[in-house]
């Protein structure tokens, strides 16, 4: 294992997506000076060095005490808010972590199997939550935590990237992106979400042939639609093609560090030191993977069982628990990346996350959920409110206008996430007109 | 006098070449190509009988197009309603029936147009470019089928936008893989605007009414609506106005501004030779509108009934069905130009169809209603008037770009299918059509 590593570090360029990456002249302490001892002794400190690097190193880990917390809390005493808080703070770094698994194992699998991997764990969090508020039954739940997600994408990551961006760029006065990929991008959230929106259209002009009975139908039809439709996307995107605006949009280190190259060579160093280095070995990040999935199983069980009891003891609506709390969760790794990509004006993999994100939810995970639901025998369905269809709706295509002119800066951040606190807000003063989650 | 055409012909090309292929002069060019033809014709109308002429434009007209094997069906359909009650079959009989008329009225339309220039034979094609939409709807508002008559418009719309659009796109990528199609974005985008527009306008009724915010329950929707088509039609005409007379260098596709001597000549070749002679495509045209009235009258006297036995909701056959049978001629020729990559003009095909349905054909429906004393109004019920909003608004901002490419034509399909799965779960609240 410590000579596959060996190897992979020298030929790291060949197995990277981004092929202009320079190999790295650190050498990784595995593989300097192994002592001549046995094996499970050599084990033993690849196993220490792994969890150095994947939960010492990462500051945001000083939150992973707050996952065991939430479950000993949760046996120990009834305060289901303090359980809920907990096991939300601990799965924040654990979603993180995840992500960096990913990425690590994307670094060795090459780009094709590496965007898949990317749109599959992409939204991991946001999978295992929902599934589980399915398995409890709690629809509602889930519909809200996924358009959620889909907002908290659209206005409050964007947001927070222009408007960071924008305050660190501030002499440029404007920070540019690819409009074309942009248009395109959101162009096709604008079609999955016009998708999505059927069942819930016909719920509400009252005009279904069997009340109750035809919604589901619909949402199970509409639902494999759209994994077709995902399916043919993820090939489309991934088959390589002429025009450059198809590249993966959510690693385009290639294109940008070309651009770079061209303009400014003095930078052109630093993105391939920081992101296509990978630091762990391809079974270790395999190990990681699964292991960091399966703790993020188990809080989120009790995140989910902890929910109604944190809204009756905190006075929250369970709508905003769902819509605001929990993708907020979910999407926090992205969220960091994002706004540390608009930071440093690479807006393009900015957009590609947050409307990519949004794209993957709308198009793979909400028709998952339904048709996992259909397999639970649950009546999921894509019958979302029409508070909430509308409110989707609407956003989606302000921000698509907003992003047709190719540029950004902190007051378009500002006005994004100004209107995701309103959002907020709505969903604050916000309950079901059924009100009944279970 | 054919040397002497041919001469002037010859000089006029290169007159056409000198003027970088400007419009006006391939246009002279194809005038006079046409006198040269009509004089060959001429020559032909000698001793030989007129019918073996008639005989000769019938194989013409309705035997070479292979669409026409479908032609059958059209009497069948008529012989079925008078002998059997099963109103299902006459439905489907007459449906396959009007298809291959529907597509030789096109054909002869074009024909006319050949002979007419370019001015009216663009009005030509305007008005009988949706004929058969109209005879269908005006035969279902004789029967007081409003319902049915705002579900096939609307639907025929929704058909151009996704279905029509989405198969050219689709089919286009697939034979040109690895690239993006362009088109003329610039033209796209005024097209989808004006088609927005246009729909804006369709829905305040709709609106209106569903705000439950008008002054006469009932009396008001339909006034308004009678005032709105008016003023649509006002609008149509100067549309027909910018487009071919004032404006009309806006609307050339973007092969003929780049190799305009090259694409003249090969459009010429493919299009705009004439097969039949001037008085024929009149005739024919005559001839195709009548068949096609008769078959409505039985198609849409079968539609009840063929709702009942065949287990399908009303809308989904109005909103579905009938637009795909009256929009399968364009259907056809939009997938045809994608795939020879001119997609500014499947654009044309699929958005100007559109656009004439929503500025020409309904408000007009609306005009016919009035004088016949039925109450057709613009309150299309809110699922469909919500589905075409979205419908239109989406997919002119997919438009913007100025690309196509399989995935978006795959996208638009889908989206098509998961419309059409609506309406077939879908039930008037109301729900009587009568």
């Amino acid at each position: 294992m410590a000579n596959s590593g060996i190897e992979l570090e020298t030929n790291g360029g060949s197995k990277h997506w981004d092929s202009d990456s320079q190999p790295n002249a650190s050498i990784p302490i595995s593989t300097v000076a192994l002592p001549p001892a046995s094996n499970f002794h050599r084990a033993f400190q690849k196993i220490a060095h792994s969890v150095k690097i994947v939960i010492f190193t990462a500051k945001i880990n000083v939150l992973l005490p707050f996952g065991p917390a939430s479950i000993i809390l949760h046996y120990l005493t009834n305060h289901h808010g303090v359980v809920f808080l907990c096991s939300l703070l601990g799965i924040i770094p654990l979603a993180e972590r995840l992500g960096y698994a990913t990425e690590q194992m994307a670094a060795y699998t090459g780009p094709t199997v590496g965007g898949l991997l990317n749109a599959t764990f992409g939204n991991a969090t946001e999978m295992i939550i929902a599934i589980y508020a399915l398995k409890n039954g709690m629809i509602r739940v889930v519909q809200q935590s996924l358009l959620g997600s889909i907002l908290s994408n659209m206005l409050l990551v964007l947001g927070c990237s222009f408007f960071a961006g924008g305050i660190v760029h501030y002499d440029k006065k404007e920070q540019i992106f690819n409009k074309g990929t942009a248009v395109v991008n959101s162009g096709l959230l604008l079609m999955a979400v016009m998708g999505l929106s059927f069942p819930a259209v016909l719920h509400f002009t009252h005009s279904e042939v069997r009340y109750g009975k035809s919604e589901v139908a619909l949402s199970r039809f509409s639902s494999c639609i759209m994994l077709v439709a995902y399916g043919s996307y993820l090939f489309f995107q991934l088959s390589g093609r002429e025009s450059s605006q198809y590249s993966r949009i959510d690693s385009q280190e290639g294109s940008d560090s070309d651009i770079q190259r061209q303009s400014q060579s003095q930078n052109s160093a630093e993105p391939e030191d920081e992101e296509e280095e990978p630091e762990i070995g391809l079974w270790e990040s395999v190990a990681w993977l699964a292991l960091l999935t399966l703790w993020v199983s188990i809080l989120s069980e009790y995140l989910v069982n902890a929910i109604q009891g944190a809204s009756e003891s905190f006075k929250l609506p369970v709508a905003f628990i769902s819509v605001i709390l929990l993708p907020i969760v979910g999407n926090a790794a992205e969220h960091a990346s994002a706004v540390m990509f608009a930071m440093k004006d690479k807006l393009d993999i900015t957009l590609g996350v947050a409307i990519g994100s949004s794209t993957q939810i709308s198009m793979f995970v909400i028709p998952f959920c339904v048709v996992v639901g259909w397999m639970m025998k649950k009546n999921m369905d894509l019958n979302f409110q029409l508070f909430e269809t509308a409110t989707l709706f609407i956003t989606i295509l302000v921000v698509a206008f907003m992003v047709q002119d190719g540029t950004a800066n902190y007051l378009k951040g500002l006005m994004l996430v100004l209107c995701y606190l309103i959002v907020a807000a709505s969903f604050f003063v916000h309950v079901d007109p059924s009100s009944s989650d279970d | 006098m054919m040397t002497s055409t041919e001469e002037e012909k010859t000089g006029l090309q290169e007159e056409a070449i000198t003027i970088n292929g400007s419009p006006m002069a391939v246009r002279k060019m194809q005038a006079f190509e046409h006198i040269g033809s009509l004089a060959a014709v001429a020559q032909s109308y000698g001793p030989r009988s007129v019918k073996s002429r008639i005989l000769k434009s019938i194989y013409i007209v309705l035997i070479k197009a292979k669409i026409n094997v479908l032609l059958p069906f059209g009497p069948l359909a008529v012989i079925l309603h008078y002998l059997t009650g099963k109103h299902g079959w006459v439905f489907f009989f007459s449906l396959i029936g009007i298809t291959p008329m529907a597509e030789r009225l096109g054909y002869a339309t074009e024909q006319l147009a050949c002979y007419t220039g370019s001015t009216v034979g663009g009005l030509l094609n305007a008005t009988f470019g949706n004929a058969t939409e109209m005879i269908i709807s005006i035969y279902a508002l004789k029967n007081g089928m409003i319902r049915v008559v705002q579900q096939s418009l609307l639907g025929s719309i929704l058909s151009n936008m996704l279905l029509v659009l989405g198969c050219a796109f689709f089919a286009g990528g697939l034979t040109h893989p690895h690239k993006d199609q362009d088109f003329n974005k610039a033209s796209a985008v005024v097209n989808s605007g004006l088609l927005l527009m246009a729909v804006m306008g369709l829905l305040f009724p709709a609106v209106l009414h569903f705000t439950h915010s008008e002054v006469h329950y009932g009396k008001s929707e339909v006034t308004l609506s009678r005032f709105s088509s008016c003023v649509m039609l006002l609008a149509y005409a100067s549309y027909l106005f910018f487009q071919l007379k004032s404006h009309r260098s806006l609307y050339n596709p973007i092969d003929s501004e780049v190799d305009g001597e090259q694409d003249a000549k090969e459009d010429n070749e493919e299009e705009e030779e004439p097969e039949i002679t001037q008085w024929e495509a009149i005739v024919w045209l005559a001839v195709l509108t009548i068949w096609i009235s008769i078959l409505s009258g039985y198609l849409v006297d079968a539609i009840q009934g063929a709702s009942e036995s065949v287990n399908m909701p009303i809308a989904f056959i109005s909103v579905i069905l009938l637009p795909i049978v009256g929009n399968a001629a364009e259907h056809a020729s939009a997938i045809m130009f994608a795939m020879k990559d001119k997609l500014d003009i499947t654009l044309g095909v699929a958005i100007g169809s559109s656009t004439q349905i929503s500025m020409f054909v309904i408000p007009f429906c609306v005009v016919i209603g009035w004088m016949m004393g039925k109450q057709m109004d613009l309150n299309f019920q809110l699922f469909e008037t919500a589905t075409l909003f979205i419908t239109v608004l989406v997919v002119a901002f997919m438009l913007q770009e100025g690309t196509a490419n399989y995935f978006k034509g795959l996208m638009l399909i889908l989206c098509y299918l998961i419309v059409a799965a609506s309406f077939f779960v879908h039930v008037d609240p109301t729900s009587d059509d009568n």
